[in-house]
């Protein structure tokens, strides 16, 4: 009996499911992050502390609005490739690529700056907004080389698997996006 | 069947030996994604480190036997300690439910053909190799983690603990937490995907909701865990501050986040030991479970509520009272979904017509055992009495009649019950019996006595105590229990070697089990079902008619799927067919990759951060391998 002849109903795939609950520990890994910050923002009289300059906040948003962005692009190839259409799904990705990349480039270079200014060693607030940020970057990592991967792999053929594949890096990156939101809440906070 | 069988069922039967052969010898071990082959790989593993986590019992409990005794010393004891915790807790409990009992059972229940994700299985068996490797090789350079399981701070930061030690316990469990969390990821989306056809929620067995309860928990919980470990490590070796006050940090913070860990793990623990009990209770009992779908809510509600009562830990901390109030509040809400299982047991027990063989003896042991030390730990919800037996030998006590009582003895039970099934032999059943009374009256002798002891004062984790405090009589019992423990252990453990050659040969079904394993041959076949089930009720093993329909489907090559390496998915809550998965072939990635994140950690453990980022490159480049070859299913 083949899959054709089985009475099939239409529903998510065991690979989307495996994506989905993979970002339910991730966010919990988030939702502890940022709670440590909150935890200890309330032991402290002054956050950051009183000598230290706030975080900058204009380049991080505009940045964070890209990406944000890019989530269309990954929806669109989500749809495509689940109607089989692999040269739409593939531009779709090929679209978001580069902006992902340049997001990634241009945060990590803020990054390095970040601890050089702000130092961890030297306070609580620095450690946990440094662990904050490298643990989303380390998260945008992971979705640059699903999207790289995907990109090359619908230049050729379009599979289920593959199709699979494209929706729950899909998903992936709309929660990276999210819990980027949210960091950048984290970041922006003292100014609130 | 093979002999007797019509043509068409011979040919169906070969195309799937064919299919799902593995490669034999000890390479296929290595590449293996059978999930019954890794299941095996994790129980034989992981029995070896609870005879090692055993051993550090021992050597304490001799240490303890009497007053100022020098077996071991001081330094010595807080790593045996702190091993055998860690051992039990990480490396042998969870992996052994899991990764032996879920991985085993868990598809041959749903009646799927394998995990959800083979390679993804045999990575995770592998990670948590390499995570205990890792973990014991601290014992070589004699710098084993040594601050207690629960790893406080200050006593863990650098200043106060200067060796490797800390560092191998940061960097273990954040190693094996990846490991443990691809499982309980794995084990959520083969119940929700691979459900056989009929099998909607209220038709699934009692043990996989257990385990769906748990790997939930662990999906949850897990990442308070790493995230403390990571914060600990970044503090010990580069420096930043999160749990001394001179910075900004707050030691607090340590306890807060391993308890919203730590108290859900206690139900992660013990409640695949309820799903090992609702299998064998309605099996020897010979009745369904009373009160089913109460006790499939029950089983989750335990592990939700288990996400709200960590700071139960933390009475004595100085937190406000109000916070106390709401947290003992909650510690009191336990007793209802544990209460309600209880019931179910007993109730199914007795209306039932019971056999007292060795697997119902087991699970009688473990109602016994979660009956007192869920009594003792209620006690722990009043404040005042919790503060004054903080630190006692009285939470020891209680714990182990939890993690032990209740969390061990339906694993020993499930040992017996599914040995037929694993081994096509049956056990011993005299000598088993023998292993009962052995481990019930060890297991008595060693725990109960530390009730008084905790009340006449004796503090825990001291290596020694003196003369004339009350005490050496009981810790003397305490240690013969022990070894009597052992010894019951030991019996086992010969039981199951020796039946393993000697035991008579059964049939599929010894028992008259009434879940999906028990309807194919034993041991089972690579492929699990030559039919796929379709299923009607929750005990379909019982349901002859539809048996007699599966032979039947097998002969027409109704859902055989022997074509190709493949498995039904079926959609989340009606359990209706929604695809075919072309299941991924053995692999030899999962060992490989597994391989590089071991270096990873021990170039991370000892500073040579700039190689251990190689190290991950490699992972990475692996991962890539592993997808070079992927299942093609032709749509495009």
């Amino acid at each position: 009996m083949t899959a054709a002849t089985l009475p099939v109903r239409r529903a998510y795939a065991k690979g989307w499911w495996g994506m989905v609950v993979f970002v339910a520990t991730e966010a919990t890994l988030f939702g502890t992050l940022v709670g440590t910050y909150l935890y200890l923002r309330f032991q402290n009289a002054h956050w950051p502390p009183a000598q230290l300059a706030k975080p900058p906040v204009l380049t991080p948003m505009l940045l964070t609005a890209a990406l944000v962005s890019t989530s269309i692009a990954m929806h669109v190839a989500s749809r495509a490739v689940s109607d089989g259409r692999r040269v739409r799904a593939w531009r779709a990705l090929a679209v978001a690529l580069p902006v992902q990349l340049v997001y990634l480039v241009w945060q990590l270079h803020d990054f390095v700056d970040l601890i050089h200014v702000y130092r961890p060693q030297a306070s609580a607030w620095a450690s946990v907004l440094v662990t904050l940020l490298g643990a989303d970057h380390a998260h945008v990592v992971v979705g640059v080389l699903l999207t790289a991967w995907f990109v090359l792999r619908l230049s050729t053929r379009l599979t289920r698997y593959r199709a699979v594949g494209v929706q729950a890096t899909a998903f992936y990156w709309h929660a990276v996006n999210v819990i980027t939101v949210v960091v950048l809440v984290v970041q922006v906070s003292p100014y609130l | 069947m093979a002999v007797t069988a019509p043509a068409p069922v011979r040919r169906h039967i070969e195309n799937l030996e064919r299919v799902w052969a593995e490669r034999p010898g000890v390479l296929g071990w290595l590449t293996t994604v059978d999930h019954k082959k890794i299941g095996l790989l994790y129980f034989w593993t992981t029995l070896v480190f609870f005879a090692a986590g055993g051993i550090e019992a021992l050597l304490m409990r001799t240490q303890l036997a009497t007053a100022n005794e020098d077996v071991v010393g001081p330094e010595t004891f807080d790593q045996l300690m702190t091993m055998h915790g860690v051992t039990m807790i990480f490396f042998f409990i969870i992996p052994m439910t899991t990764g032996a009992f879920g991985n085993y059972l868990v598809p041959l229940m749903i009646g799927a053909r394998d995990m959800a994700f083979p390679r993804l299985n045999a990575l995770s068996y592998w990670i948590f190799l390499g995570a205990g490797l890792f973990m014991y090789s601290s014992f070589l350079i004699h710098q084993a983690p040594n601050a207690g399981w629960f790893d406080y701070v200050p006593l863990a930061l650098r200043r106060y603990d200067g060796g490797l030690n800390i560092d191998f316990y940061a960097l273990g469990l954040i190693f094996n937490s990846v490991a443990t969390t691809l499982g309980a990821l794995n084990l959520t989306v083969t119940i929700f995907k691979l459900r056989a056809p009929g099998m909607s929620w209220n038709r699934m067995p009692l043990f996989c909701f257990a385990m769906l309860a748990t790997s939930l928990a662990l999906i949850f919980a897990l990442p308070a865990l790493t995230a403390d470990c990571i914060f600990l490590e970044l503090q010990r070796k580069l420096g930043f501050h999160f749990f001394d006050t001179a910075y900004g940090g707050d030691p607090l913070l340590w306890q807060h986040l391993f308890w919203i860990f730590a108290h859900p793990e206690v139900y992660i623990i013990v409640l695949p030991a309820f799903g090992i009990a609702t299998s064998i209770i309605p099996t020897f009992a010979r009745h369904r479970m009373i009160a089913f779908p109460l006790v499939a809510m029950a089983e989750l509600l335990v592990a939700f509520i288990g996400f709200g009562v960590w700071a139960h830990h933390m009475f004595a901390t100085g937190l406000t009272s109000t916070t106390l109030v709401f947290f003992a509040a909650a510690s009191m809400m336990v007793v209802v979904p544990s209460t309600i299982q209880i019931y179910a047991w007993l109730m199914t027990v007795n209306i039932g017509t019971p056999q007292f063989r060795a697997p119902l003896m087991f699970i009688g042991g473990f109602i016994l055992f979660f009956v007192i030390g869920g009594l003792s730990g209620i006690m722990f919800a009043a404040i005042p009495f919790d503060q004054a037996t903080t630190d006692t030998y009285f939470v020891v006590a209680h714990f182990h009649f939890i993690i032990f009582g209740a969390a061990v003895f339906p694993l020993l039970g499930g040992i017996y019950y599914w040995f037929p099934k694993v081994t096509g032999r049956m056990y011993d059943e005299r000598l088993a019996q023998v292993s009962f009374w052995l481990t019930f009256v060890g297991t008595t002798l060693t725990f109960f006595p530390m009730h008084i002891v905790g009340l006449l004062g004796m503090t825990r984790r001291v290596y020694t105590y003196d003369h004339g405090l009350g005490w050496d009589a009981y810790n003397l019992v305490e240690t013969i229990g022990g070894y009597i423990l052992a010894a019951g252990l030991f019996t086992i453990a010969f039981n199951v070697v020796r039946s393993y050659r000697r035991g008579l040969p059964v049939g599929r079904d010894p028992f008259h089990g009434g879940t999906l394993e028990w309807t194919t041959t034993s041991p089972p076949p690579p492929y699990n079902f030559p039919v796929i089930p379709t299923v009607t009720s929750a005990y379909p093993n019982w349901d002859e008619p539809d048996r007699a329909e599966d032979l039947r489907k097998l002969e027409r090559g109704d859902l055989v799927l022997d074509e190709a390496h493949e498995t039904p998915e079926s959609t989340v809550n009606d359990a209706v067919p929604s695809a075919i998965a072309e299941m991924p072939p053995e692999s030899p990635w999962p060992v490989i990759v597994a391989a590089t994140v071991t270096i990873a950690f021990f170039l991370l453990l000892t500073e040579h951060y700039a190689s251990a980022g190689l190290a991950f490159m490699l992972t990475l480049l692996a991962a890539a391998g592993w997808n070079a070859h992927e299942p093609e299913e032709g749509v495009g």
